[in-house]
């Protein structure tokens, strides 16, 4: 059973992190968050940490099934995950709002997680 | 000065697409398949659907051997394939005094009953082959076509990333509602981008396999300023080793053949022979003449798996059995590394002594890496089913790229002139066409119900037939729809085949159900059968995707 949980876990892992780098950008960063603009320093906060989550979700694979199967399962994973953000702002871009607040959480001076679903203009 | 590159980019782009996309379907399509070609085959072979859990290794000595004893009375080769999860029976091949073609039984893996001939190519001598070269084997001629097809796919993977301005602009836009052409930008680009290193992989990895069909000459080159070979273990004068190579394929198991028909081609000359066993480390072995006996064959076994690991012999080939020069190969699974291991063990027949084994040099360990990835020979089930996703995500990329052309020209209004038309047919054959033609494969596979043959014809190849009959259907009622009308008839063209798949797929799973009582219900709850539950699921789901796509096309046409 622990394969199956790091499974979820790398999955999970590289999901969280395209999520973030995907509110990094302005047009989904309004579908979460009540302000206009996010910052350059919350910008590149996110960022940070979404490549420090796509790391775990590496070492994870890497832990999971070693090397060669384990960078191969990494890259095809995060082409799935990066698929599945995708997915998600096109049909529930709110569901991406957890990540918000779990990020809110880690730098308590961002705009609250929006809570009135803003008109996404792209 | 950028802008032009880009120009230049987007024209090869656009005429690279236009030419190659329909070929390229066809090969990501079928080489997706090729994914759960076994799982495909259990469900086109219901004999071989047998459950492995409670299955015991078997004894090569006591149940095998008597096996072969009976059938196999002068046999220059044996091979047995042992059962396996994904090829759950017993195989033995061996040639006669009369023929080297060699004949083929599988066995129940637990009761070791003859199974019934399958009576059908299943995936993995039908799609799996179309996948590597179209079933066009004279002179390579398919294997060039889909080596073309691959260095074009290279080229618009590249052209596409230098066209694509937005990058990371872009990177998760999927404007879904905004309009048909808005929505299959979007999903050519996200899916351009997003598998990128999958789709890149797979298409080199495909390209360097084949290395020795599309560069046949290579070895001839290096190996004409060498002296005589120096460092084999064996060394048969060259026709010979044509020879005994031949016997090889004839003899040698499914998947073998397939690897080794892939890899290099169906002729070899002197120098690819000498190339191939100097890197892979196959030679074959000669007879001396003189009798001996087998000696027993489970304790070679027991020797290579206690070094490494339970299971790891999954192929055993005795050579010349009864010569005291004969040898037994013991052939190592890849199931726990991508690369396959050929390092194969070897032991002389007549005195079960270890003789010296192959190790493949680093470049070799390289290229079976690489190989191997493409492969996905090895047990690891959710990389094989991020492989089918990946794939399926590639074959909407190739699609998407074909309707972005023609649904930008179709929306100018009153400018459909034969080249659109003509596009317009070409997607719909292409895409629809295609994925009709494999449900009508299995259809008529279940129609069949494992008889010999219907109307004077082999089912082998009736199924086979109606794959190409199926497709050359779709074109020409593509074609109609759309010359009868140009302006809409496309629309009318791509609701039908998608209702045509629809029924395909639902008559295939009523189809499996009628002839093999195996319905889903049994197949998941009462008695569990992956391969088989979710192939029907898989049918199932694309029956309900077809009906959406039919619907919207139809509701479009109205409005």
């Amino acid at each position: 059973m622990p394969k199956d949980l790091l499974l979820v876990a790398i999955f999970s892992t590289a999901y969280l992190s395209f999520a973030l780098f995907a509110l990094s950008q302005v047009r989904h960063w309004r579908v979460v968050f009540d302000k206009a603009l996010p910052t350059q320093r919350e910008v590149l906060l996110l960022r940070s940490l979404g490549i420090l989550m796509l790391s775990i979700s590496l070492a994870l694979s890497l832990v999971r099934d070693g090397a060669s199967f384990g960078s191969l399962l990494w890259i095809t994973m995060i082409g799935v995950a990066a698929l599945a953000v995708a997915l998600t702002l096109a049909w529930r871009p709110r569901w991406l709002r957890p990540a918000g607040k779990l990020f809110s959480f880690t730098y308590p001076d961002t705009g609250r997680v929006n809570h009135k679903m803003n008109q996404v203009k792209g | 000065m950028k802008d032009g590159f880009r120009t230049r980019m987007s024209l090869l782009h656009t005429w690279a697409g236009l030419i190659l996309s329909g070929l390229l379907f066809a090969i990501f399509w079928t080489g997706t398949l090729s994914v759960f070609d076994k799982e495909i085959d259990r469900w086109m072979m219901p004999h071989t659907r047998i459950h492995m859990d409670t299955a015991r290794p078997l004894s090569v000595d006591r149940e095998i051997i008597p096996l072969l004893a009976e059938r196999a009375e002068g046999a220059k080769a044996w091979t047995i394939v042992l059962p396996a999860e994904r090829r759950p029976f017993l195989t033995l091949a061996y040639d006669s005094a009369k023929s080297h073609i060699a004949q083929r039984n599988s066995f129940h893996p637990i009761t070791l009953e003859p199974l019934p001939a399958p009576n059908t190519r299943g995936a993995s001598n039908f799609i799996y082959p179309f996948h590597h070269n179209l079933t066009l084997r004279q002179n390579n001629i398919g294997a060039l076509l889909v080596g073309i097809a691959s260095m074009g796919m290279l080229c618009l993977l590249i052209s596409g990333i230098v066209i694509h301005r937005r990058i990371f602009a872009d990177f998760f836009t999927l404007r879904l509602l905004r309009g048909f052409s808005r929505a299959n930008l979007d999903i050519h680009n996200l899916t351009g981008v997003v598998l990128l290193p999958f789709t890149i992989v797979i298409t080199l990895s495909g390209l360097m396999i084949a290395h020795l069909i599309y560069f046949p000459k290579a070895p001839d080159a290096v190996f004409a300023q060498l002296n005589p070979p120096s460092v084999t273990q064996e060394r048969p004068k060259s026709k010979v080793r044509e020879a005994s190579r031949k016997r090889e394929q004839d003899v040698s198991s499914e998947n073998e053949d397939e690897m080794t028909d892939a890899r290099e081609g169906s002729r070899n000359s002197p120098a690819r022979s000498r190339f191939i066993a100097e890197s892979q480390g196959r030679v074959r072995p000669q007879a001396i003449g003189q009798p001996a006996n087998v000696a027993a064959i489970d304790p070679m076994i027991a020797a290579t798996e206690s070094e490494l690991g339970q299971g790891a012999v999954y192929m055993i080939r005795v050579s010349n059995p009864g010569d005291a020069g004969g040898v037994v190969a013991l052939r190592l699974n890849g199931d726990n590394s991508v690369s396959q291991n050929i390092d194969n063990r070897r032991f002389s027949t007549a005195t079960g002594e270890e003789l010296a084994h192959f190790n493949s040099s680093s470049t070799t360990n390289v290229f079976n890496f690489i190989a191997g990835m493409h492969y996905i020979k090895f047990k690891h089930w959710p990389l094989r089913w991020l492989y089918f996703i990946a794939g399926l995500g590639a074959c909407a990329l190739i699609a998407t790229g074909l309707l972005h052309w023609t649904q930008a020209r179709n929306q100018r209004q009153g400018s459909t002139g034969f080249n659109v038309s003509f596009m317009n047919a070409h997607n719909i054959a292409a895409i629809t066409g295609i994925i009709s033609a494999t449900g009508a494969f299995l259809v008529v596979n279940r129609l069949l119900n494992n008889r010999e043959q219907f109307a004077g014809i082999s089912s082998r190849d009736l199924e086979v037939y109606a794959f190409f009959g199926v497709w050359l259907a779709c074109l020409l009622h593509a074609l109609i729809r759309v010359f009868l009308n140009k302006q809409h008839g496309y629309r009318k063209a791509w609701a039908e085949q998608c209702c045509a798949i629809a029924l395909i797929a639902i008559a295939a799973v009523g189809l499996n159900w009628i002839t093999t009582g195996d319905h889903l219900l049994k197949t998941l709850f009462t008695h569990t059968y992956w391969p088989v539950a979710t192939l029907d699921l898989v049918l199932v789901t694309s029956a309900v995707m077809a009906i959406y796509a039919a619907r919207k096309l139809s509701v479009i046409r109205e409005s």
